[in-house]
């Protein structure tokens, strides 16, 4: 076995998620006697300073480094070519199953004409991996024929394991050699700086259509949130109703998030929405009717009006 | 005023409102008789492709389905919600996803079309793969996950794409492998007239054999469980008692 992760940079931090993907690098070795050291491939620009970070890992075999202007907003034009040939050194390739992850991989898949495995949750040996299918209503275990695993990984079903940072390994820069795309141009991005992200957030409240309005939504949704220091999630009904922007959709199509405390509040429990919290460690629903499908799958439950309660329970904390 | 051709793709999936149970032994999922559908975001891309046209900016939509015979029927819902014509390959179903690209490949490669609109994943086996594979095989630059499709004068497209705690936009020149996301359109109820007139709209069928590709099987599926927890929900009956949860779980 030989192990590449392929990260980024996001906020002058290395990708949070690679403290996960070392987690299952790890259950890829498992009790075999592969040597459960990965390497890892940063692309970017003025990657310095996370390059340093990464290299203390003592699961770190080596750093690979692409540091170019043209990788400041990564395109996967701009680097799969490049990394199509890297990945051939390697028995898996593991990426995050973030929107950087999911661009690239299948990119550099097609190059090479071979499969890929994506979103895994679990590793049952290193060539067999779990994932879920059907808006999460079946969870599949599927075997990789391929001598390259290409793997998307949700990597907030992987604990991060207690990883020592005090070592220092080899760090290989690369030159640059993919050709920049003259066919695909970055313009501009449009993000809010959260305090707390939903997909590696430990504590995250969800309010759904139930909310009414915009204002309401604020009002006791993100109130609650502000409190609890945690992140705000919404059904699809809620985002589709402009209560709640894109970005904040839990479910099949939205975000997945496996925080300590998920909060439903005046979530149905819709197969789509249960797709992406029911790792969720303790689940606490607030619904009024006491028939909804959310009540399966929450750990405690209050029937009644969120209207009534959430304020209340805001006031109380 | 641009000529643009476009070429959706319909995948034929259990409909998102069918809850799949495994088959009794474990070994795949029991599917033989769940209501079928159109891809829901096939839905939305073929929807995008349609208002495009509507505003004159393409003058031609074509979809293709592969898989088996009965993915007709879905290529009937592609032409009644607006696509013009229909190519079926006809295979198995269940391909993986680095055939169904290579054989997209060969379907763009005769037809030509400047936009190749697909939905960002399939909901059976989510696996969001297909667009990229295809983009990559073909060189062509990819917009994934849009929920903004604008076309430009030089011969190229804005499109706004769902990222981590926002969107970001990029300009893409043509041709080019776009992947809709859910919240890039609402598609439109289907009247009966539009059903009435996709029954004349021609569906070509190509048999898999005729299309000069390696098939390989990249991996298979060994068995599959059911992926439902259900959890003894406590009911609680005041608000103290969820402040009491907190505490206990050291939220607060
Ligand atoms: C292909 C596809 C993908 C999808 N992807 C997603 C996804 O990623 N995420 C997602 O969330 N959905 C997704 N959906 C939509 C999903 O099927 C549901 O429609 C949606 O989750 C419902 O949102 P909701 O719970 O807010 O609304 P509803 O289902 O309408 O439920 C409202 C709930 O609020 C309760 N309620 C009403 N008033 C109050 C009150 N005053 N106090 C307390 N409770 C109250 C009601 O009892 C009810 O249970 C998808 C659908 C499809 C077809
Ligand atoms: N058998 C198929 N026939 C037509 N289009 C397909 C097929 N499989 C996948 N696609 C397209 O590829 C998209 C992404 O699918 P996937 O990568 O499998 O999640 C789908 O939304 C379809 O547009």
């Amino acid at each position: 076995m030989k192990a590449l992760v392929i990260t980024n940079k996001i906020n002058n931090k290395f990708n949070p998620s690679l403290l996960n993907l070392f987690t299952v690098i790890k259950k890829i070795a498992g009790n075999s006697n592969y040597e459960a050291k990965t390497d890892v491939l940063v692309i970017g620009y003025e990657l310095n300073n996370i390059v340093a970070d990464i290299a203390k890992y003592q699961v770190v075999n080596k750093v690979l480094v692409i540091d170019n202007p043209a990788l400041d907003h990564i395109l996967a034009e701009n680097i799969a070519h490049q990394i199509a040939k890297i990945v051939g050194n390697y028995t898996h390739v593991l990426i995050n199953a973030d929107s950087f992850g999911k661009n690239l991989l299948p990119r550099i898949a097609g190059i090479l004409e071979l499969g890929q495995i994506s979103e895994i949750v679990s590793v049952v040996s290193p060539n067999i991996f779990k994932k879920f299918t059907y808006a999460g209503n079946i969870l599949s275990e599927i075997e990789s024929f391929e001598d390259i695993k290409l793997l998307t990984v949700r990597s907030n079903n992987f604990e991060q394991d207690e990883i020592l940072a005090n070592q220092s390994c080899e760090i290989v820069h690369l030159e640059y050699t993919n050709p920049v795309s003259s066919k695909i141009k970055f313009i501009s991005r449009n993000v809010e700086d959260k305090l707390v992200n939903l997909d590696s957030a430990k504590i995250v409240v969800t309010g759904g259509i139930s909310l009414e309005s915009k204002e309401n939504f604020d009002n006791i949704i993100r109130q609650l949130a502000n409190k609890l220091n945690a992140a705000v999630g919404a059904s699809r009904a809620a985002v589709e109703a402009g209560f709640a922007p894109n970005d904040c959709q839990v479910g099949q199509t939205g975000t997945t998030v496996a925080p300590d405390v998920y909060f439903a509040i005046g979530i149905s429990g819709a197969v789509q929405h249960i797709a992406g919290m029911k790792d969720s460690k303790t689940v606490i629903a607030i619904n009024t009717d006491s028939t909804a499908p959310i009540f399966e799958y929450a750990d405690y439950g209050l029937i009644g009006d969120l209207f009534d309660i959430v304020p209340k329970l805001i006031q109380k904390i | 005023m641009s000529n643009l051709k476009i070429l959706v793709c319909a995948k034929r999936v259990v409909d998102a409102n069918v809850r799949v149970r495994t088959k009794d032994d474990y070994s795949d999922v029991e599917i033989e008789h769940c209501k079928m559908s159109l891809n829901p975001f096939d839905e939305n891309a073929i929807e995008e492709a349609v208002k495009l046209k509507e505003k004159s900016l393409v003058n031609e939509i074509v979809a293709v389905s592969i898989g088996s015979e009965k993915c007709v029927d879905i290529l009937r819902v592609a032409l009644a919600r607006g696509a013009d014509r229909a190519i079926h390959v006809n295979s198995i179903d269940r391909l993986d996803s680095i055939t169904i690209a290579k054989i997209l490949k060969k379907i763009v490669q005769k037809e030509q079309p400047d936009i190749i609109l697909m939905g960002k994943q399939a909901i059976d086996d989510d696996a969001n793969q297909v667009g990229q594979m295809l983009a990559g095989m073909l060189d062509y630059p990819q917009g994934t996950f849009i929920s903004k499709l604008e076309i430009g004068t030089n011969n190229d497209v804005n499109v706004t794409r769902e990222i981590e705690n926002g969107t970001e936009t990029i300009n893409i020149q043509l041709p080019a492998v776009l992947t809709a996301d859910l919240h890039l359109n609402e598609p439109r109820f289907i009247k009966l007239p539009q059903l009435m007139l996709a029954k004349k709209k021609p569906i070509e069928s190509i048999n898999l054999d005729e299309i000069n590709i390696t098939v390989k099987d990249t991996g298979r599926v060994i068995k599959v469980i059911d992926g439902k927890i259900t959890k003894q929900c406590k009911m609680l009956t005041n608000i103290d008692e969820i402040i009491d949860v907190l505490k206990q779980k050291k939220v607060i």
